[in-house]
C-alpha cells in the first residue's frame, strides 16, 4: 500500500512541512512514501530534486496553471492522479495551502478525511489520528472509516522530520487538469510593513514594564526576531511611549489570540490578562514568582529578564 | 448580489470545566455560554457589506438546535433578508460530513452568487465543512480569504498565507469562500438590536424537508467518527522552568517549537 | 425652514427631550469638563450641533463622545438645570445601534451580555476570590435582608478582589450583618447605561431588580460607588435603601467596635470618586471612616469633595483608551498627592483604585505612593500579620 504526501512549495521552495509530512508518512509502516511536488514545467521537478535523499518516490506534477501557487488546477490536478493512482494514505500540511485544497481533493473523491492532526497511525486497516478541540482543552482521537484512499492534514510543528537516506527518481507527470479553471492564480505578495497587526502574527512577544528602559526593547525585538514573532506590549510601555499603541496588548488595546505568547515583564494586570488568556502556549518570564501572569502562563522562568531573553534569543537562534 | 453565509453557534469553553458525555464522545455544552463562532462573525460582516454595497439578497443558514437560533437573530439584525435553521430532533451528534450535506441541500433551493463561511469553528476546528459544501454545489472554493474586491463578475481576492504572504487569485462566481479573521471589523449589534429581530421568523427545516433520509444522513457522516475525548497532558497554573539558564532555553526553545513556531 | 436636527435613538429630537432651547452655550458645562484638558469633547459645542441641525453624520462621527467619564460635572454646573451628559449619552446610544463602537468596548459589552459581567470572564469563576475566606454567603445558607453587591471588578481583578478580601474581614470583625449572592451576582450595568447599551442596562438591571425582591432584602451595601448609584439612581423605586460600604464603616468605627492591632503611622490623602462625592453627596462618611483609623494622618488635595479631580475610570472609559495626548487626569492626582506629602492616596472605589494604581507606575511614582483602597487600609490596622 502507498502513502501519498503533498509537498508544499512557496515562493521557490519547499515549506519545512514537508518533510515532517514525509516522516509521518514512513511512520505509518504501510509502504513507499511517494512525494507529490506541484508546479509550473520545469518548475516541479526542480524543486522535487530537493527531495531526493528523503522520499521513496517522487512525482512532479505539472502543470501551467501550477506555477506559483494553488490555483484551481491544483485541486483538479491532485483529484486525478489520486483516481488513478489510489494510494491508501494521502497526507498534506493543514496550513493555508493545505486547508485550501486538500478538503476538495478529498470530497470529489468522496474519500474520508480528517484535519489539523497532531498524529497519525494505522491500525486493524482504519486510519486514526489525534487532534485537538475547544482551543487544545481536549484531544480527539478520531478514526476513519476503511476506504480504498483516505486523507489527513497535519498540523505543522507536530511531526520532527527524521534523517533518511533514499535516493529517489523524478517521475514527471503532466496534469490532464483542463481549463478554464474558475479559480486562477495571480501573484504572491508579501504584507507591506508599517502599521503594525498584532492580532494577526502567530507568535508574539510581549514587553512589560519590568523591560524598565526604552532601550531595553531591543532585547526583546533581538528574541522576537530569532523567533519569528512580532513584538507587543502591555499598557504602561504604551503610556511610556516606548512602543506605539498598535502594539499594545489589553483591554483598551487590542485582544490577541497567537499561537504563542511570550510575555516579558509583565506582572499580569487584569487589563492585560484578558487580551491574551486564549492564546496557545504561553511563557511567562517574570522576577516575581507570584506574579499573576503566571495564573495564565503554561510554563514560567523566575528570574532577571536581562539574563534571561540573550540565554533565549541565543538558543532560539541555534535551535530554531 | 445574491449572498448565502453559513454560520454556527458555539460554546465558549475559556474558564469551564468540561465535562464529557457517558460515552465520552462528546462534550456536555448545554450549560456554557455560548455565542456566534468568531470566523463567522466576520464572514457575515463581509456577507452584511456586500448586500448594502451591491443592493440584492443575504440569507443566512444554521445548523443546530433552537437555543441556537440567538446566532440567526444576529444576522436578522444585522441585515439578513432570511434565515434558515436545520435540525431534527433525532440528530445526536453532527460531524463535518452530515453537517455538510445538510446545508448543501438547504442551500441548493435557490442559487446565490456568493456562498461565505468563517475558516473553521471554535469547538470542532475541521475548517471542512465550507469546502464539502462547496464541492457538492459545484462551486470553486477558496480558504482563508482576508481581502476581496469585486471587478464584474469576478472577484479579485487574497488568500492569508503563513509569514506575511498573500496568494491573490481570481474567483468567478457563484463562488464559495471560507474567510479568516481580521478581514474587516464586525459592527456591534446591541441588545436592542437582537430583540427587534426576535419578531422576525426564522425558516425551519428537517432533513425530511430538505429531501435526505436518515441513511443518506448517516452515509455522509460515516466517513470520520471521534472514538473519545481526553484530557491532555498538561493543564493548570505554570510549570516553572528550573535549572540553568542553558537548560531552561533549551526548554523554552522545544516548547515553542512543539506548538507550531518557527518558521 | 425646517431644521433636522439630531435625534435619539428613539426618533426624538435632543432639541425637545433636553429642552436645549434653554441652553446659553455659556460654556460652564465644558468648563468643568474633566477630561476638556486633552480630549477635543465639549459638550457645549455637541449641543449646539444638536440645536442648529448640523449633519447627523458629523456628529456621529466623533469619537470624542467615547472621552465622557459620566461624572456629570457638567450637567450639574449647568445654570439653567439642563443635562449636557444626557446629550453626550444620547449621541453614544445612537452610535451603538448604528453598530461604530471601539473594539475594546464591543468585547467588554459582548462579555457582559455572555457572562454577566465585562471582563471576559466565566460566571463560575464570579466567588472564587472567596476561596479560603470567611465570607456569609447566600449561596452557601447564610441569610440576611442585607445585601452586600460585590461587584464585577472587586470579584474579577486580582488587585481590586484585594479590597473584597479586606472588606470580608471587616465585615467580620464587626460582626456586621450582610451576605453576598456569590456566582449568582450579575453586573449592576451602571457603565453600560453611561455608554449608551440601554437594551443591555434593561437586561442586566430587570435581572437583578427581580432577584433582589425574591429575596426579599432590605439593604444592599456595594465596593464601588458605581453600583450604589446606579441602584439609586437608575432603578426606580425598588423600596431597598442602598449605600455605600463607607457609609456602615464610618458608623461602626465610631461606635468603637473594632479593635486595632496596630498603628499605621501612615500620611494619606483621600481622593473623593465622582460617583460617590460629585453625585451622591456623600464626602464625609469616608472620612470619618479614614480618620478612625489608628496612627492615619488624613491630608486634603486642594481639588476635593465637588472639585475632585475625575481619575477618568467611569462612563465605560475602563474599556476605552480615550482621545488625545497628554497627562492622563490620575498621572496629575499621584503627582499631587506625592507634592502633598503624602505616602498613600485613599480610595473608596474599584476604577480609582485601578487607574491611581496605573498611574503611580507610569510617573515612576509607584515606590513612593501606595494606592489603597479604604477597605484595605482597615484590613491592615485589624490584623496581627505584619504587612509586606
Amino acid at each position: 500500500m502507498s502513502v501519498f504526501v503533498i509537498a508544499e512549495p512557496r515562493a521557490g521552495e519547499l515549506r519545512p512541512v514537508t518533510w515532517e509530512l514525509i516522516a509521518a508518512g514512513r511512520a505509518l509502516g504501510l509502504g513507499p512514501v511517494t512525494a507529490v511536488v506541484p508546479g509550473g514545467p520545469g518548475e516541479a521537478s526542480r524543486l522535487a530534486e530537493t527531495l531526493k535523499t528523503d522520499a521513496d518516490n517522487i512525482i512532479a506534477l505539472e502543470h501551467g496553471s501550477l506555477a506559483g501557487g494553488s490555483g484551481g488546477a491544483l485541486a483538479d490536478a491532485l483529484a486525478a492522479l489520486i483516481r488513478e493512482r489510489a494510494p491508501r494514505v494521502v497526507l498534506a500540511a493543514h496550513s493555508a495551502a493545505g486547508m485550501d485544497f486538500a478538503p476538495t481533493v478529498a470530497a470529489r473523491l468522496g474519500a474520508p478525511m480528517v484535519t489539523d492532526v497532531l498524529s497519525v497511525s494505522f491500525e486493524g486497516g482504519s486510519l486514526s489520528a489525534v487532534r485537538t478541540v475547544y482551543g487544545g482543552k481536549l484531544e480527539a482521537k478520531v478514526t476513519l472509516a476503511p476506504a480504498p484512499t483516505v486523507f489527513a492534514t497535519m498540523r505543522p510543528g507536530s511531526v520532527e522530520k527524521t534523517e533518511s537516506s533514499s535516493s529517489a527518481g523524478v517521475e514527471i507527470v503532466p496534469s490532464g487538469a483542463s481549463g478554464p479553471f474558475a479559480k486562477r492564480f495571480v501573484e504572491l505578495v508579501k504584507e507591506a510593513a508599517g502599521e503594525v497587526d498584532i492580532t494577526q502574527a502567530d507568535i508574539l512577544v510581549s514587553v512589560g514594564r519590568g523591560i524598565a528602559d526604552k532601550e531595553n526593547i531591543a532585547l526583546a525585538e533581538d528574541l522576537a526576531k530569532a523567533l519569528g514573532a512580532t513584538l507587543s506590549c502591555s499598557r504602561p510601555v504604551v503610556d511610556l511611549n516606548w512602543l506605539p499603541k498598535d502594539r499594545q496588548v489589553g483591554i483598551s488595546g487590542k485582544t490577541v489570540k497567537p499561537k504563542i505568547y511570550v510575555a516579558i515583564g509583565i506582572s499580569g494586570a487584569f487589563q492585560h490578562i484578558t487580551a491574551m488568556k486564549d492564546s496557545g502556549l504561553v511563557i511567562a518570564v517574570n522576577k516575581d514568582h507570584r506574579a499573576p501572569i503566571f495564573g495564565v502562563a503554561d510554563y514560567g522562568i523566575v528570574g532577571d529578564l536581562f539574563k534571561v531573553l540573550p540565554a533565549l534569543t541565543a538558543a532560539a537562534r541555534a535551535g530554531i | 448580489m445574491r449572498i448565502a453565509v453559513f454560520v454556527k453557534h458555539v460554546p465558549d469553553t475559556a474558564e469551564a470545566d468540561l465535562v464529557l458525555s457517558p460515552d465520552g464522545r462528546s462534550v456536555k455544552t448545554g450549560g456554557l455560554p455560548h455565542q456566534m463562532n468568531e470566523w463567522d462573525r466576520f464572514a457575515l460582516e463581509e456577507a452584511v457589506r456586500f448586500k448594502e454595497a451591491t443592493g440584492g439578497s443575504l440569507t443566512a443558514f444554521l445548523l443546530g438546535p433552537e437555543e441556537h437560533e440567538e446566532s440567526l437573530r444576529r444576522c436578522l439584525a444585522m441585515g439578513a433578508d432570511r434565515a434558515v435553521r436545520i435540525w431534527s430532533g433525532e440528530l445526536a451528534e453532527t460531524n463535518p460530513g452530515a453537517a455538510a450535506a445538510l446545508l448543501a441541500k438547504a442551500a441548493s433551493s435557490d442559487a446565490y452568487d456568493l456562498y461565505l463561511s468563517g475558516a473553521q469553528s471554535s469547538d470542532d476546528g475541521y475548517g471542512l465543512v465550507g469546502s464539502m459544501v462547496a464541492e457538492a454545489l459545484n462551486l470553486p472554493f477558496a480558504a482563508l480569504v482576508n481581502k476581496i474586491e469585486p471587478s464584474g463578475g469576478t472577484l479579485r481576492i487574497t488568500r492569508e498565507l503563513e509569514g506575511g504572504f498573500g496568494e491573490v487569485l481570481d474567483v468567478d462566481l457563484p463562488a464559495f469562500l471560507s474567510i479568516q479573521t481580521g478581514i474587516n471589523e464586525p459592527r456591534y449589534v446591541s441588545i436592542l438590536g437582537i430583540k427587534k429581530a426576535r419578531a422576525k421568523p426564522i425558516d425551519l427545516s428537517s432533513p425530511a424537508d430538505l429531501g435526505l433520509s436518515g441513511a443518506e444522513l448517516s452515509d455522509a457522516g460515516k466517513g470520520l467518527s471521534v472514538t473519545g475525548l481526553s484530557a491532555p497532558e498538561s493543564s493548570g497554573r505554570a510549570e516553572i522552568w528550573a535549572g540553568t539558564m542553558d537548560e531552561i532555553a533549551a526548554l523554552f526553545v522545544k516548547a515553542v517549537g512543539e506548538a507550531g513556531g518557527g518558521k | 425652514m425646517t431644521v433636522e436636527r439630531f435625534r435619539d435613538s428613539d426618533g426624538t429630537e435632543l432639541f425637545a427631550r433636553f429642552e436645549l432651547g434653554a441652553c446659553l452655550q455659556c460654556g460652564r458645562c465644558a468648563g468643568g469638563c474633566p477630561v476638556s484638558i486633552r480630549s477635543p469633547l465639549n459638550s457645549r459645542a455637541l449641543i449646539y450641533k444638536a440645536v442648529i441641525g448640523a449633519d447627523d453624520e458629523e456628529i456621529l462621527s466623533r469619537e470624542e463622545v467615547w472621552d465622557c467619564t459620566g461624572c456629570r460635572t457638567c450637567s450639574d454646573r449647568c445654570p439653567r438645570g439642563l443635562d449636557p451628559g444626557g446629550v453626550i449619552r444620547a449621541v453614544r446610544t445612537r452610535k451603538i445601534e448604528g453598530g461604530r463602537i471601539p473594539k475594546t468596548l464591543m468585547d467588554a459589552l459582548e462579555s457582559a451580555m455572555k457572562h454577566g459581567n465585562p471582563w471576559g470572564r466565566s460566571r463560575m469563576r464570579r466567588a472564587a476570590w472567596t476561596d479560603g475566606i470567611e465570607v456569609r454567603s447566600l449561596e452557601n445558607g447564610d441569610e440576611s435582608e442585607n445585601l452586600w453587591f460585590v461587584g464585577c471588578t472587586p470579584s474579577y481583578d486580582p488587585r481590586c478582589q484585594e479590597t473584597a478580601k479586606s472588606l470580608a474581614v471587616v465585615f467580620g470583625a464587626a460582626g456586621y450583618d450582610y451576605a453576598i449572592l456569590g456566582n449568582e451576582e450579575t453586573c449592576c450595568g451602571s457603565e453600560f447605561l453611561r455608554l449608551g447599551e440601554t437594551g443591555l442596562f434593561e437586561e442586566l438591571s430587570e435581572t437583578n431588580k427581580e432577584n433582589f425582591k425574591e429575596l426579599g432584602l432590605t439593604g444592599i451595601v456595594t465596593t464601588s460607588p458605581h453600583c450604589m448609584n446606579t441602584f439609586i439612581k437608575d432603578y426606580g423605586e425598588m423600596g431597598i435603601k442602598a449605600v455605600h460600604y463607607s457609609q456602615p464603616l464610618a458608623k461602626l468605627a465610631s461606635s468603637g467596635v473594632f479593635s486595632w492591632k496596630r498603628e499605621l503611622g501612615i500620611k494619606a490623602v483621600y481622593h473623593d470618586p465622582c460617583y460617590l462625592g460629585k453625585q451622591n453627596g456623600i464626602y464625609d462618611e469616608p472620612r470619618a471612616a479614614l480618620k478612625a483609623l489608628p496612627g492615619l494622618e488624613l491630608f486634603e488635595f486642594d481639588r476635593s469633595r465637588e472639585r475632585s479631580l475625575c481619575c477618568e475610570g467611569g462612563g465605560g472609559r475602563m474599556w476605552l483608551e480615550g482621545e488625545g495626548t497628554g497627562e492622563r487626569n490620575a498621572q496629575t492626582r499621584v503627582k499631587d498627592a506625592h507634592a502633598l506629602g503624602a505616602e498613600v492616596i485613599a480610595t473608596a472605589c474599584p476604577f480609582c483604585l485601578m487607574t491611581l494604581t496605573d498611574a503611580a507606575k507610569t510617573t515612576g511614582l509607584e515606590e513612593k505612593i501606595r494606592v489603597l483602597d479604604i477597605s484595605e487600609l482597615y484590613a491592615m490596622a485589624l490584623s496581627e500579620e505584619e504587612q509586606g
